[in-house]
């Protein structure tokens, strides 16, 4: 007979067998957990506690925002907020060398503040932005790794729904992660646009400037914003004011997004009724992912494995930091192979016992404590960070769910391309993951300053 | 996961069962809108009058309700998510093998759900469980989630004899 | 050791719920034992599963012990709903334990189905937690938006002409800070951990430490397992669970409550006690709670009016109001 922690790893050695034979994450999990807890604990446990596990996890209140923002996403999608997005940041940015890619960076930034989701964004950008990038001749490689990189944008700017699911495995604030995540998205931006400016100062060819328009061109688009920006005010501002919680303020998200498109595009019940069944499919596999990680964290619990992890990092004698990177490398390289929310799932629930252990334990200040900061400032700055790199996954080769989607739209670029145009936005990804390691106050001033 | 030719509707019971399921995910999605609606109502009525009482327990179960709803859709759609990428040089014939694997442990699954929470839902009228404001019994949430799964099952059904078959004529 | 068990609830490993009552209580229970017993203790949901469903687990055999909340599964103990009500606990957690632990077998027992109780418990009581608004009467609660702490508190602050609001506990700090809600009614003890004292100015409670009901606890095993083990084992449960361990549940709390209280002066924080009058006029606003009680359990068929009296009886025996 296995001992408890012996069997624990175990399991998760089948986990990633069964994932790589394709059988879907969720069920690997839900297949392993439950076999595992049956072997330690006998399977009346495991059954028992089936009759209200599912419930109880589908009805937290907290993981109620995740469809909303999911729906409030598809029907921007269906709204015609990216072509009206699109088309202002085109005016602002497009008589530049590189200027249209630039717009499109911008454009999935502002997307990405009425998106939750950084597929949904990708795809939507895609979708408006690969056409002009194509009508001015820009190389396919920078075009469709443009798009794929922006997409990240979805989730780093808040609302983001990995952002939630860490907050509900940590039990941290969602709007101070909300709050947490604002300058670190923006600085992407910032680079993301640094990084199509140097690609076309090395290779004008690759981007060519846009026409410029008229001025009152100019000032068309640009009011073609105000109704994104006074959503994302009404939602996220709200949120940050404190005027209302993440659901409340995720459901009149959806409303004004609904009210906008049915207003403005005269958006009816068959677009409606698709954007209920794209929700249908990203919340059922959201939800079915987090029962599986639910049940694999209760025969981990009973294997003590996160424990273990804990305990073995602190009596290392390796630093904190030290240990803090290895995790973030870690999750690079699993994000090879994976989606940034199955591994958020899987791996938090392991990772975070370790960071509140270098630390010095939960209710550690800021003085003398493993990393120079509160547990509740490391879970806010560890969340940030973690973000960051699970997302880089989307465009890592051979898995970068991002480079797929664009691929599948931009059918005359291979996607052996896409990915090389993806590198310089990976590149400075990682220099923002050190700048963001090296200065945590680029992610902790913000909540504070809100927080008075 | 792929559907094969399973995609579109086709006639007899199994494009029946696949409308039906369709039709179950939208019915999801409304109570998804109605748990949007009570939370608009809340914010307003908080603004001009008193917040929405229970709108807190009601966006729980509403949420509950409609996510199991959503799952046979997913199935039926592959829409869970798998890493592709270590298979992707297999041949179909073993690929179409991985994906029954999958349907196979989605029907066990979702017929022992099924058993449980039916058992669950016993439990949860027997001792008379309900919110804290509205009272309301949480067994009634049940009734349409017992749906969803004996949905789940008919859906975990309909994708493991498409596997079935794509392994057959590979 | 020859007999495990594992011990689940939803509160951190260094919350004083464990560290002060659920550790020296598992020790007291190994110690008696002979080190025949060994209880693990699981804390912050890690053998999976919400609050709610802890009581469930329990019965289950899921896990052997729980420690839980009585109002998170509203409706299953509406005996023992009588000692949250307002002005029927008064201030004396102490004596409210104990008049349950007299009550226990008589009165009580019934409702604890699938599980065998080691023992129950109360926290201090509710107290108001005002974020900037000075409450003096009933009155100054009208229209305003409180946190519910259970079903019987959302009906202390309808009583009181507000608005119940339920959010999650982590919630609660943000809340109270941006205006969502304009205050809490919950305990002292719960002011360090959430840093009450930063979002609010005003803690209020009656004359004599007098508050606003309480919430009941229980720390339970399954049923089966407690019948399948050597009467040896039950005593090592028994002798470490007597009155003399309820009474001493309750100091534990007052002193936890005593702790958040201190913390929120040193803070600056206003501490306000009601006098003689106001609070008089507070438990005639709140009186119908008990009577809308008497009618919700009368409903089941429980004589909801001679609990309330013998209740009042036994808390006051034991030298509580
Ligand atoms: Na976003
Ligand atoms: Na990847």
């Amino acid at each position: 007979m296995l001992d408890a922690l012996t069997s624990g790893i175990a399991g998760l050695v089948v986990l990633v067998l069964l994932i790589a034979i394709r059988v879907p994450i969720a069920y690997s999990m839900i297949l392993v957990g439950g076999i595992g807890i049956t072997m330690l604990n006998g399977p009346a446990m495991v059954m028992s506690q089936l009759k209200t596990l599912a419930y109880g996890q589908f009805s937290i209140y907290d993981l109620s925002v995740v469809p909303m923002f999911v729906l409030m996403g598809a029907l921007a999608t269906r709204a015609g907020l990216s072509q009206d997005m699109f088309r202002a940041a085109n005016a602002w940015l497009g008589w530049l060398r590189g200027g249209t890619a630039m717009a499109a960076i911008a454009a999935c930034a502002i997307f990405g503040a009425v998106c939750g989701s950084s597929l949904a964004t990708a795809s939507t950008m895609g979708k408006v932005a690969l056409p002009e990038l194509r009508r001015y001749n820009y190389a396919g490689s920078l075009a469709t790794g443009t798009l794929a990189a922006g997409g990240v944008l979805g989730i780093l700017i808040p609302p983001s729904v990995v952002l939630i699911i860490y907050a509900i495995i940590v039990e941290a604030n969602i709007v101070t992660m909300f709050m947490a995540a604002l300058i670190p998205g923006l600085l992407a931006v910032l680079l993301f646009l640094l990084t199509i400016a140097a690609y076309v100062a090395l290779r004008p060819e690759a981007g060519p400037r846009g026409g410029s328009g008229s001025r009152s061109e100019f000032v068309a688009a640009t009011v073609g914003v105000i109704p994104v920006l006074v959503i994302f005010i009404l939602v996220i501002g709200g949120m940050y004011a404190g005027f209302y919680n993440p659901t409340p303020a995720a459901a009149v998200g959806v409303f004004l997004v609904w009210l906008f498109g049915a207003l403005r595009r005269g958006l009816g019940l068959s677009a409606l009724r698709e954007a209920l069944l794209d929700t249908a499919k990203t919340t059922g596999m959201i939800y079915l992912i987090l029962l599986g990680a639910e049940l694999l964290k209760i025969f981990m619990s009973r294997a003590q494995v996160p424990q273990a992890m804990a305990e073995w990092a602190v009596n290392s004698g390796l630093a904190p930091m030290t240990v803090l990177i290895l995790l973030l490398v870690g999750l690079i390289l699993l994000g090879c192979l994976m989606d940034s929310l199955s591994m958020i799932l899987l791996v938090i629930p392991f990772f975070w016992p370790v960071m509140m252990e270098m630390n010095g334990g939960l209710y550690q200040g800021a003085e003398g404590a493993g990393f120079g900061m509160s547990t509740e400032d490391l879970k806010v700055w560890f969340g940030i960070l973690a973000l960051v790199v699970v997302e880089l996954g989307l465009i890592t080769p051979p898995v970068g769910m991002n480079v797929f989607v664009i691929s599948a739209l931009a059918t005359d670029t291979p996607m052996r391309e896409t990915f090389k145009g993806v590198m310089p936005f990976f590149a400075v990804e990682i220099l923002r993951v050190a700048v963001l390691l090296a200065f945590p106050a680029i992610t902790l001033w913000l909540p504070a300053v809100l927080r008075g | 996961m792929t559907l094969g030719s399973g995609r579109g509707v086709r006639a007899g019971p199994i494009g029946l069962a696949r409308n039906v399921i369709k039709v179950w995910a939208l019915m999801g999605g409304v109570s998804l809108v109605a748990v949007v609606a009570i939370n608009v109502i809340s914010v307003v009525g908080a603004v001009v009058w008193k917040p929405f009482p229970g709108d807190f327990e009601m966006t729980e179960v509403g949420v509950a309700v409609a996510a199991f709803a959503f799952l046979p859709y997913c199935q039926l759609t592959g829409a869970n998510v798998t890493a592709d990428i270590f298979t992707a040089g297999a041949s179909p014939r073993w690929i179409a093998g991985f994906t029954l694997l999958g349907s196979v442990i989605a029907l066990g699954f979702s017929l022992i759900l099924l058993r449980q929470m039916y058992l669950g839902m016993v439990d949860q009228k027997a001792f008379e469980y309900t919110t804290a404001i509205l009272q309301f019994p949480h067994w009634i949430a049940f009734v349409p989630i017992l749906v969803s799964l004996a949905l789940l099952a008919v859906a975990a059904a309909i994708t493991l004899v498409e596997n079935a078959q794509t392994m057959a004529k590979a | 050791q020859e007999f495990k068990f594992t011990l689940h609830h939803l509160l951190p490993a260094k919350a004083p719920a464990q560290t002060k009552m659920l550790e020296p209580w598992a020790k007291a229970v190994e110690d008696n034992s002979g080190g025949r017993v060994k209880i693990q203790i699981y804390p912050a949901m890690t053998l999976g599963g919400r609050p709610p469903e802890l009581i469930q687990q329990a019965r289950d055999g899921v896990v052997d012990l729980v420690w839980t909340v009585n109002g998170y599964t509203p409706g299953l103990f509406p005996r023992t709903e009588v000692f949250e009500l307002p002005f029927v606990y008064l201030n004396d957690p102490k004596a409210a334990n104990l008049a349950m632990y007299d009550m226990f077998e008589s009165d009580l027992r019934e409702e604890y189905k699938g599980v065998e109780v080691m023992f129950l418990h109360v926290h201090a009581g509710q107290a108001i937690h005002m974020r900037d608004k000075l409450v003096r009467k009933p009155d100054d609660l009208s229209g305003t938006k409180l946190r519910i702490p259970t079903r019987t508190g959302a009906w202390i602050i309808e009583a009181l002409g507000a608005s119940p609001v339920a959010m999650p506990v982590p919630e609660l700090p943000q809340a109270l800070q941006k205006g969502v809600v304009d205050g809490a009614l919950i305990p002292w003890e719960i002011i360090p951990p959430l840093k009450i004292q930063e979002q609010t100015e005003y803690q209020i409670e009656g004359v004599d430490k007098a508050r606003f009901g309480t919430t009941t606890f229980q720390v339970s095993m399954n049923k089966a397992r407690w019948d399948g083990l050597p009467d040896d084992i039950k005593a090592a449960f028994k002798k470490a669970s007597g009155p003399e361990w309820w009474g001493q549940v309750g100091d534990i709390w007052r002193a936890s409550d005593e702790f958040g209280i201190g913390l929120a002066v040193k803070a600056g924080n206003q501490h306000i006690t009601l006098t003689k009058e106001e609070t008089d006029a507070f438990q005639k606003v709140l009186e119908p709670v008990v009577q809308r009680w008497v009618d919700e359990v009368s409903a089941k068929g429980i004589d909801g009016k001679a609990l309330v009296a013998k209740a009042r009886e036994r808390i006051a025996a034991h030298g509580g109001k």
